[in-house]
């Protein structure tokens, strides 16, 4: 794919007012989301290589709004991150009571979320002490490698 | 008919395979044990499906089965593409693969696979109704079994039987590249591409064609008005059903 038509599919993407679009052609993948009035651009060569359980080849589709934004400066507060591409769970399922709500105080390996990927379910576990201080997903929604899910203040 | 736990420990010497007339559940047996450990049960009284579901597991009439696993890329794809050869070896009987890795036949469910990772490993829960001869009545529509579809009663695999086609044919698929798993799944599942379905996600339906796996192992559902969008997790069905 050619800067060209990058630059097409942003142009595209900017006059029709689209909020984000997706295009795969051969091994390259581009994603264009637009953020108010500024677009970004997101491009995602496919690969071979397998880094962890699953590859962060193929980005999500388009996810709802995070509730809040994580905080990248504050050096107390843990980010936990999805290790893998899938489907955030807030608790084993669905309609029961979630495995942690912000305020809770957490210990290394309590269970804080299940990420499902192909049916595979990852638990995701709390690796410091500490007090869930924000959830940035919703429960069913999409995540990416490396995505925010919680943020844990360190105690 | 119960397993021959004794034949099938002969079969695998070595390995560590833990047999219960009647368990909770075989995941939760497993957890804890070292990578190839084998967790056997005659019956679950709690069996899990995805999503805390139940599995039904009526004493003697299936594969209930847990093994721990190394994490393997498309792991999820390659227990299916195991499943459905070992059925294919003991019974003659040819499995359709509904993404990621619901072995069908005659459009129902015959089996069924769920993975749990944590601490590094990959739990892999294989459920396989070998012998019922009725379900009940909220699963009836949408299960079966290997005997339902035999329909020549002499000569139906036990699940002994299943069981020691299941376990080399799990080391063997796990061996294989992600290219080729990608390439087996394409050519045995009628899900791959090409099929109208129902995705079913915790924010409503969505519903659309098959157009492939991408990378990555996700599927690929094209919506009628062109538009693609990604499968994470499964709840796939064949619209209509």
């Amino acid at each position: 794919m050619t800067v060209d038509e990058i630059r097409e599919l942003i142009n595209l993407a900017c006059e029709t007012g689209i909020a984000e679009l997706e295009v795969q052609r051969g091994e390259n993948r581009v994603r264009i989301r637009r953020a108010g009035f500024a677009a970004q651009q997101e491009i995602v060569v496919a690969q071979q290589s397998y880094p962890a359980a699953m590859a962060p080849a193929a980005p999500a589709p388009a996810a709802a709004e995070p509730p809040q934004e994580p905080k990248s400066a504050d050096t107390n507060l843990v980010l936990v991150k999805s290790p893998i591409v899938g489907t955030f769970y807030e608790g084993p399922s669905p309609g029961a009571p979630p495995f942690v709500r912000v305020g809770e105080r957490v210990q290394p390996g309590k269970v804080l979320c299940i990420i499902e990927s192909m049916k595979l379910m990852n638990e995701i576990e709390a690796e410091t002490a500490g007090i869930v201080e924000s959830k940035f997903v919703m429960n069913g929604q999409p995540v990416e490698y490396g995505e925010a899910l919680f943020g844990v203040r360190a105690v | 008919m119960p397993l021959d736990i004794v034949r099938i420990r002969a079969a695998f010497p070595g390995r560590r395979i833990d047999y219960y007339r009647s368990i909770d559940s075989t995941m939760r047996a497993a957890a804890g044990l070292e990578t190839g450990a084998v967790v056997l049960a005659g019956e679950q009284t709690a069996g899990q499906g995805r999503l805390g579901r139940a599995w039904h597991s009526e004493a003697g009439a299936g594969v209930y089965c847990s093994i721990v696993l190394k994490p393997a890329p498309l792991l999820t794809l390659a227990l299916g593409l195991a499943a459905r050869s070992a059925i294919l070896d003991a019974s003659g009987l040819t499995c359709d693969l509904r993404w990621p890795n619901d072995l069908m036949l005659a459009d129902k469910k015959v089996g069924g696979i769920l993975v749990q990772a944590a601490d590094g490993h990959a739990i892999a829960g294989i459920g396989i109704n070998v012998d019922q001869t009725a379900f009940p009545p909220e699963i009836a529509s949408e299960a079966t079994s290997l005997r339902l579809q035999w329909g020549r009663p002499p000569g139906l695999p036990s699940s002994t039987d299943i069981l020691l086609a299941l376990l080399p044919a799990i080391d063997r698929f796990l061996h294989r590249d992600p290219a080729s798993i990608l390439r087996l799944f394409a050519e045995a599942s009628s899900y791959a591409s090409g099929r109208r379905v129902t995705v079913r996600q915790p924010d409503g339906a969505i519903e659309g064609t098959t157009a492939g796996l991408d990378l990555s192992g996700f599927l690929i559902v094209r919506k009628d008005d062109g538009t693609d969008t990604l499968v994470l997790a499964g709840g796939v069905r064949a619209s209509g059903s």
